[in-house]
C-alpha cells in the first residue's frame, strides 16, 4: 500500500497533501516488515499465518514466531494493481467467479510462488484460523493446509449477539487459549514465558491508546483526519506489528501530526462540506479514484466501520497485561464483523451523533458476504428510521474487473448533489428546515 | 415408473404475498395419510412446495400448533420439538417466488435461497412462523438472522453458533450453553419450561425418523432404479414440512412400496451429487440428472436429516445433542475438515460404487465453491470423472445443463 497517497501516484484529483511524517513512517514499517520476511542466509524465525479478525498475534509473537496475514498481502497486491494476475490464476486452478477475492488473490500468489512487487511470502509453519466474523476464514484455511501440510490451529470465536459476552464465551476461548499455548510449546521446544506476554500485551495496549487518539480526532468540525481512506494506511500497524514498540511508537507520531494539523489549519480538505459515515470495505484496487470521488464534494470520512475489522478499540477494549488470556479472549470477540447485525447497527447509531455525521457511504463488496449481506437492509434503517441520507454502491476489494467507475461516480454524484440541494433548500429563506 | 413433473410451472413466477394459499390441508394431514400410492404422495408434496404459503404449517396451527422455522443445515429440531412445536425446514421460495424487495437488502451477490427467505418474510410469506432459527452455516445465513430481528420484531430468531474447533474438550460444554441460550427464547415462544425428558423423547422420535431416511438412501445407493432421485427427494424434502410423527408412517409405508417395486436395471451411469447440501436445486434440474442416463446413488440433498447418525438420549440428552454434533463422522462444505476433503470424497465414491461425481453448487455458495476444488484434486489423482454445474432457485432453462450432463455421460460411457 506504500504508493498509494504519494503525490507521484495521483490520478484525477488534488494529492492528499495534509499527509506528511506519518505516512512516510508507515511505508518505512511496510518496508522493514517485508523486508524481515524475506529469505536470507540466517535462520529465520517460524512463520504463522494469520486472519486480522480476532487474532493471536501476542502469543505467536511471545513465541518468536513471525506473523503472516494473508489478508494483507492480498490487500497489497490489490492497491498495487497486482490483484488480478493471482485472481485469475486461482480461477485456473479452479476457484469460481465468486469465490471471495482475498482468498482468490492469496491462493493464486502462493501458487505462483509468493513473490510479490513488495518482498517474497514466506511459507507457513503453522496455520492460526481464528474463525471469527467470517466463515470463509474456515474454507481458506483448510486450502491452506492441504497445500502447505502446515498444521492448524482452529481457534473458534462466538459469534457476538449481545453486548458483552457470556461467561461460558470467555471460559471457551480461554481454554483454547491454553491449548494454543501447549501446541505452541509443543512445536518451539520453549516454555511458554507469562512475563513476555505481558510485556507484548502492555506494548499492544500503548498501541491502542495511541490508534484511538487518532480515530476520536474525527470528531473536531473540521475533521484533522480521513477517518476511512487514511485510517485505513495506519492500519497496518495496529494489526500487524501489535505488540511491537514499533507499532505503539507509531500511533505518537500520527498524533503529533494530528495535532500539528488542527494547530496550522492542514485538513483532509480546505473545506469540510459533508461529514461522511463510511461503511464496507475500500475498493483496494481503485483506491484513489474512490477517494476523489468523495474529495471532489468536499465530503470528509469523520467515522468509518472497516478500520474496526481488528478490533474495537475506540469502543473501548485494550488488551490488559493484568488480565492477560482473558482479554486476549474478548479481544478475539471484538472483530467489527463479528457483531451481529443489531450490534453494528448500534455501533453506526452511536458514530453517527458522536461524530456529527451528514451522511453515510455504503461500499458493498462483492467477495465479502459477511461484511455486505445486509447492508442493503442497513442502507434502509439509516434512511427510515435514522433519517440520515445514504448511499449504497457495490464493487469488489480485490477484483478490479467489478470497480465501474463511470456507474460509482454518477451514483456518488446524484447523491452528493441531492444532499447539495437539500442544503439549498433548507437554507432558503422562509423554508422551514426538514 | 410414472413421469411426475411438468416441466414448466403453471405460471411463470409468484410474486410474493400477491396470492393467497393454493391448496388447504387438514389439520390431521388425512391428505397425506389417504395418500395411497408413493406417487400420490410425490405429487402432493409438489403441490405443497408450489404453495409459498407453507400449507404444512398452517394447518399445524389450525389446533393452536406453533411453528420453528428452521434455517439449513444443522438446526437442532429435536430441541424445538421438544417443546411440542413444530420445527419447519426452511428451503428458500422455491423457483415460483418472484423476488421484488430482498434484493435491496442483500445487495446482488448473494444465494437465492437467502433472497427468497427474506423475501418471504417481508410479504407476509412468513407469518404462520414464531420464530426462526439461523445456524451459522456460512455468512449469509448468520446475516439473515440479524435482519429478521428488524424486519419481523415481533417474531423471535436466533442465531446459532456452530463450533468449528472439533478437537478442544471445551467445545461441547460451550455447545451445550449454545443450546441454552436457544433455549432461553424457546422458552419464550412456547410458554413452557424446557425438559430433559421430553429432549430425550423427541431425540428418539428424531431417530426413527433418521433410520428410515437412511434405509431410503440405501435403497436409492443399492438399487437406484427402484426410486427415482425427484420421488427420493420429495419423501425427504416432505420430512421436514410434516410432523416427524406424521412422515414417519408415511416414509415406512412407502419404503415398503419401493423396496417392493420391480424396475428394470437401466444402463445408467452411477454418480454422487456434491453440493446442494442447503439451497435446493429445482425439482426439473434434479430430475434431468437422472433422465440424461445416471443414477445418483449418493448425494447431500436434505441434510437437516442427515448430518448425523442416532443420537443415543444418554443421561444429559442436552451433551449428547452437541456430542452427536461434534463428533459427526459426515462431512459436508458447512463444516471444518481440513486435510480431510480429498480422503472424505473418495471415500463417499467407493462407498456407493460411484463412476463419477456431479457438483451441484447454488450460485454464491462459497463454502460449496471452495471444497469443490480440493475435492476435484482428489478425483483427479484417481483419474475419476466429474462435472460441476451451479444452479439457482429460479431457473427456466435447462438446455445448457442438458448438454453439460449428456457430454458428461457420453464421456464415461465412451471411454
Amino acid at each position: 500500500m506504500s504508493d498509494v497517497a504519494s503525490p507521484a501516484a495521483a490520478q484525477g484529483g488534488a494529492s492528499p497533501t495534509f499527509l506528511r511524517d506519518a505516512r512516510g513512517l508507515q511505508r518505512k514499517l511496510v518496508e522493514e516488515y517485508y523486508g524481515r520476511l524475506a529469505p536470507s542466509e540466517k535462520p529465520h524465525p517460524p512463520v504463522a499465518y494469520m486472519l486480522v479478525g480476532g487474532n493471536l498475534t501476542e502469543i505467536v509473537r511471545a513465541f518468536g514466531y513471525d506473523v503472516v496475514f494473508p489478508e494483507i498481502v492480498a490487500l497489497n497486491c490489490a492497491i498495487k494493481h497486482q490483484s488480478l494476475e493471482n485472481i485469475l490464476h486461482a480461477e485456473s486452478l479452479g476457484y469460481g467467479l465468486d469465490v471471495c477475492g482475498y482468498v482468490k488473490n492469496d491462493l493464486g500468489l502462493q501458487d505462483l510462488g509468493g513473490t510479490t512487487s513488495f518482498g517474497q511470502i514466506p511459507r507457513p509453519d503453522l496455520l492460526v484460523c481464528s474463525f471469527s466474523g467470517c466463515y470463509i476464514y474456515v474454507k481458506w484455511w483448510e486450502a491452506l493446509a492441504e497445500s502447505y501440510g502446515a498444521p492448524l490451529f482452529m481457534f473458534d470465536v462466538p459469534y457476538m449477539r449481545e453486548e458483552a459476552p457470556r461467561k461460558e464465551d470467555i471460559d471457551y476461548l480461554v481454554s483454547q487459549l491454553w491449548e494454543f499455548v501447549h501446541l505452541l510449546e509443543k512445536r518451539t521446544g520453549r516454555t511458554f514465558d507469562m512475563d513476555e506476554l505481558k510485556r507484548v500485551l502492555a506494548e499492544s495496549r500503548r498501541a491502542e491508546d495511541g490508534w484511538v487518539e487518532f480515530l476520536r480526532a474525527g470528531r473536531f468540525r473540521p475533521s484533522p483526519i480521513e477517518a476511512y481512506f487514511e485510517s485505513i494506511f495506519y492500519m497496518f500497524p495496529i494489526n500487524v506489528l501489535r505488540g511491537t514498540p514499533e507499532a505503539a511508537d507509531f500511533y505518537g507520531v500520527v498524533n503529533e501530526e494530528v495535532r500539528a494539523r488542527v494547530k496550522e489549519g492542514n485538513y483532509p480538505l480546505p473545506e469540510e462540506k459533508y461529514r461522511v459515515l463510511v461503511e464496507g470495505v475500500p475498493p483496494y484496487t481503485n483506491y484513489r479514484t474512490f477517494w476523489d470521488f468523495f474529495r471532489k464534494w468536499g465530503a470528509v470520512s469523520v467515522v468509518a466501520t472497516y478500520p474496526k475489522v481488528g478490533g474495537l478499540f475506540d469502543r473501548g477494549f485494550r488488551h490488559d497485561p493484568a488480565r492477560p488470556f482473558e482479554s486476549i479472549a474478548e479481544y478475539s470477540l471484538g472483530a467489527y464483523v463479528n457483531q451481529s447485525w443489531p450490534l453494528r447497527r448500534q455501533i453506526i447509531a452511536d458514530y453517527v451523533k458522536e461524530y456529527q455525521v451528514d451522511a453515510a457511504v455504503i461500499h458493498g463488496i462483492k467477495s465479502c458476504r459477511s461484511f455486505t449481506a445486509g447492508q442493503g437492509d442497513l442502507r434502509d434503517w439509516l434512511i427510515h428510521e435514522r433519517g440520515l441520507p445514504t448511499l449504497y454502491i457495490e464493487s469488489d476489494h480485490q477484483d478490479p474487473r467489478y470497480f465501474a467507475p463511470a456507474q460509482i461516480k454518477n451514483r456518488m454524484d446524484a447523491f452528493f448533489e441531492s444532499l447539495e440541494q437539500r442544503r439549498a433548500v433548507a437554507a432558503a429563506p422562509g423554508v422551514a428546515p426538514a | 415408473m410414472p413421469q411426475l413433473l411438468q416441466i414448466r410451472p403453471e405460471s411463470d413466477g409468484v410474486a410474493a404475498g400477491e396470492t393467497g394459499p393454493r391448496i388447504e390441508i387438514s389439520s390431521d394431514f388425512r391428505e397425506f395419510l389417504q395418500a395411497d400410492s408413493v406417487e400420490q404422495l410425490v405429487r402432493l408434496t409438489q403441490e405443497v412446495l408450489a404453495d409459498p404459503t407453507y400449507p404444512t404449517v398452517r394447518a399445524w396451527r389450525k389446533t393452536g400448533g406453533k411453528a420453528v422455522g428452521c434455517f439449513p443445515v444443522y438446526t437442532p429440531q429435536e430441541l424445538v420439538h421438544s417443546f411440542g412445536m413444530l420445527p419447519v425446514a426452511m428451503h428458500g421460495g422455491g423457483e415460483n417466488l418472484e423476488i421484488s424487495r430482498a434484493d435491496a437488502a442483500l445487495g446482488s451477490f448473494l444465494c437465492s435461497i437467502s433472497k427468497s427467505t427474506l423475501e418471504m418474510a417481508l410479504t407476509g410469506l412468513l407469518d404462520p412462523f414464531d420464530a426462526f432459527v439461523f445456524p451459522y452455516i456460512c455468512d449469509v445465513s448468520r446475516n439473515l438472522e440479524g435482519i429478521f430481528s428488524r424486519v419481523l420484531p415481533q417474531r423471535a430468531s436466533h442465531m446459532l453458533h456452530l463450533p468449528q474447533n472439533f478437537t478442544s474438550p471445551a467445545t461441547i460444554p460451550f455447545l451445550v450453553a449454545e443450546y441454552r441460550r436457544l433455549i432461553e427464547k424457546l422458552e419464550r415462544v412456547a410458554g413452557d419450561r424446557f425438559s430433559q425428558e421430553n429432549l430425550r423423547a423427541s431425540l428418539e422420535v428424531f431417530n426413527e425418523q433418521r433410520a428410515l431416511v437412511d434405509r431410503l438412501a440405501s435403497l436409492k445407493r443399492d438399487a437406484p432404479w427402484k426410486v427415482s432421485l425427484v420421488e427420493y427427494y420429495l419423501l425427504l424434502r416432505l420430512g421436514g414440512l410434516l410432523p416427524r410423527e406424521v412422515h414417519i408412517p408415511l416414509l415406512r409405508r412407502a419404503l415398503t412400496e419401493l423396496e417392493a417395486r420391480q424396475q428394470r436395471n437401466k444402463d445408467a451411469i452411477r454418480v454422487i451429487v456434491i453440493g446442494p447440501f442447503c439451497e435446493q436445486p429445482t425439482l426439473e434440474l434434479l430430475q434431468l440428472v437422472e433422465d440424461v442416463g445416471c443414477y445418483v446413488v449418493g448425494e447431500e440433498l436434505q441434510m437437516l436429516h442427515r448430518w448425523c447418525p442416532r443420537i443415543e438420549p444418554g443421561a444429559d440428552p442436552l451433551e449428547s445433542l452437541a456430542t452427536s454434533y461434534v463428533r459427526t463422522p459426515v462431512d459436508i462444505g458447512v463444516r471444518s475438515t481440513p486435510t480431510t476433503k480429498g480422503a472424505a470424497i473418495l471415500s463417499r465414491v467407493d462407498d456407493s460404487k460411484a463412476q463419477g461425481v456431479v457438483f451441484l453448487t447454488a450460485k454464491f455458495c462459497e463454502p460449496a465453491l471452495e471444497d469443490v476444488v480440493l475435492y476435484r484434486k482428489a478425483l483427479d489423482r484417481r483419474g475419476l470423472p466429474y462435472l460441476h454445474m451451479e444452479f439457482e432457485e429460479k431457473s427456466t432453462t435447462y438446455e445448457q445443463a442438458r448438454l453439460q450432463l449428456e457430454t458428461f455421460v457420453e464421456s464415461i460411457l465412451f471411454d
